[in-house]
């Protein structure tokens, strides 16, 4: 008797956790869906940026051009990286943080000197606990992540880059690829690393020099990889989120059928029981 | 909304989040870095910076202007892009 009502109540629990997870999953769907046309409608300007600075830059404008710098020797670097405030989200933070932590350790076995700054609680806790030492710790971005955001990244940074007093910056955030593909990259940020032309430019009209556009264009590219960062890990978070909580979902489906199972035979056992009882108890009183 | 300004040229006004405007004009006005810049069917390919201020967007007897700051403008074959980094129609 007791056995099926202590089901019963397991059952309820099951059942509300459950309720719990699927609300989570759709509220995850709803923003990835935002967040997802934030990625898409950013990434015409990112490609066109990027063409355009592919387009002007040649090897004598990398010499003297300060954001285009490439030291010989890396000698203070910075890793920038980026996580959730929340979690919930499955393995997403604990893969940013572990390629995080591999840049940092990569940066450190080339003898270079390196600062973490991190962003998001849970990257944040995470340093806090391990007592690993912390340039900037903050979870205030903005959500969604807007432009001053990525200004507050590597407006600093960059600025030290160009006078010399850094010598590279790498980015550890989460790339958007599609729904079900969101993995922990490190992008190089500074010095830009600029591909070769993939054609021959036009005879385009200069206004001003080519070295003068390039000057000012440069740092617009360098805040706008941030941006995008921030909204490619934005996305992929509510990705990862809704992975993790489709998961925990179809899990308490299934242990609510095992469980119901369970109870249905703990049911008919007592039935049974009971009415072995009654036809006994009938029987003698017969005789 | 108004209708939009249309033209032989293609003009497209690009911010970091989104595609301000995509369509024709017959002319485009725009404060580049050391002045405004004209530009009309058949522009030479181009690329400048851009100042801070007003861009107009004219075409088919209609007028759309733009607050733009910091960023470039490119022409090539009738085809003009503006990228900036602030950008919103006025």
């Amino acid at each position: 008797m007791a056995r099926s009502r202590d089901i019963h109540r397991r059952m309820k629990s099951v059942d509300n956790t459950r309720k719990i997870t699927r609300t989570m999953e759709m509220v995850a769907t709803a923003k990835l869906r935002q967040a997802q046309r934030r990625v898409i409608e950013s990434r015409e300007y990112a490609r066109r940026l990027t063409e355009v600075i592919q387009g002007l830059v040649t090897p004598e404008l990398a010499e003297v051009e300060p954001l285009l710098r490439e030291p010989e020797q890396v000698r203070r670097a910075a890793v920038v990286l980026l996580s959730s405030n929340r979690g919930l989200c499955g393995s997403f933070n604990s893969g940013l943080i572990r390629t995080g932590m591999a840049k940092v350790a990569e940066f450190g076995a080339a003898g270079a000197e390196t600062e973490l700054h991190v962003y998001g609680t849970k990257a944040v806790s995470y340093c806090r606990y391990r007592e690993i030492p912390m340039a900037t710790a903050r979870n205030d971005l903005g959500d969604p992540p807007g432009q001053d955001d990525a200004q507050t990244l590597v407006g600093n940074l960059a600025r030290r880059f160009a006078d010399g007093s850094l010598d590279a910056v790498s980015l550890v955030f989460a790339e958007f690829r599609n729904m079900v593909s969101t993995p922990p990259v490190v992008k190089q940020v500074l010095p830009v690393s600029v591909d070769a032309p993939t054609s021959v430019s036009p005879y385009y009209i200069l206004d001003p020099s080519a070295d003068g556009i390039l000057g000012a264009l440069l740092p617009l590219y360098v805040t706008n990889s941030a941006f995008s960062a921030l909204l490619e890990t934005a996305a992929a978070e509510q990705a990862a989120r809704r992975t993790a909580m489709k998961a925990a979902t179809d899990n308490a489906e299934d242990f609510l059928n095992t469980l119901r199972r369970t109870f249905n035979r703990a049911r008919q056992a007592e039935i049974t029981n009971q009415i072995a009882e009654i036809i006994g108890g009938a029987a003698a009183l017969e005789d | 909304m108004s209708p939009a300004p249309d033209g032989p040229m293609r003009i497209r006004v690009i911010s970091p989040t989104r595609a301000v405007f995509d369509g024709g004009a017959e002319s485009v006005v725009a404060p580049a870095h050391d002045g405004e810049v004209g530009i009309l069917r058949g522009h030479a390919p181009m690329v400048t910076l851009l100042g801070e201020g007003v861009m107009t967007v004219r075409g088919g007897g209609e007028t759309q202007e733009f607050q733009v700051s910091r960023g470039f403008l490119q022409v090539l074959n009738d085809d003009v892009t503006v990228l900036a980094e602030q950008a919103a129609p006025l």
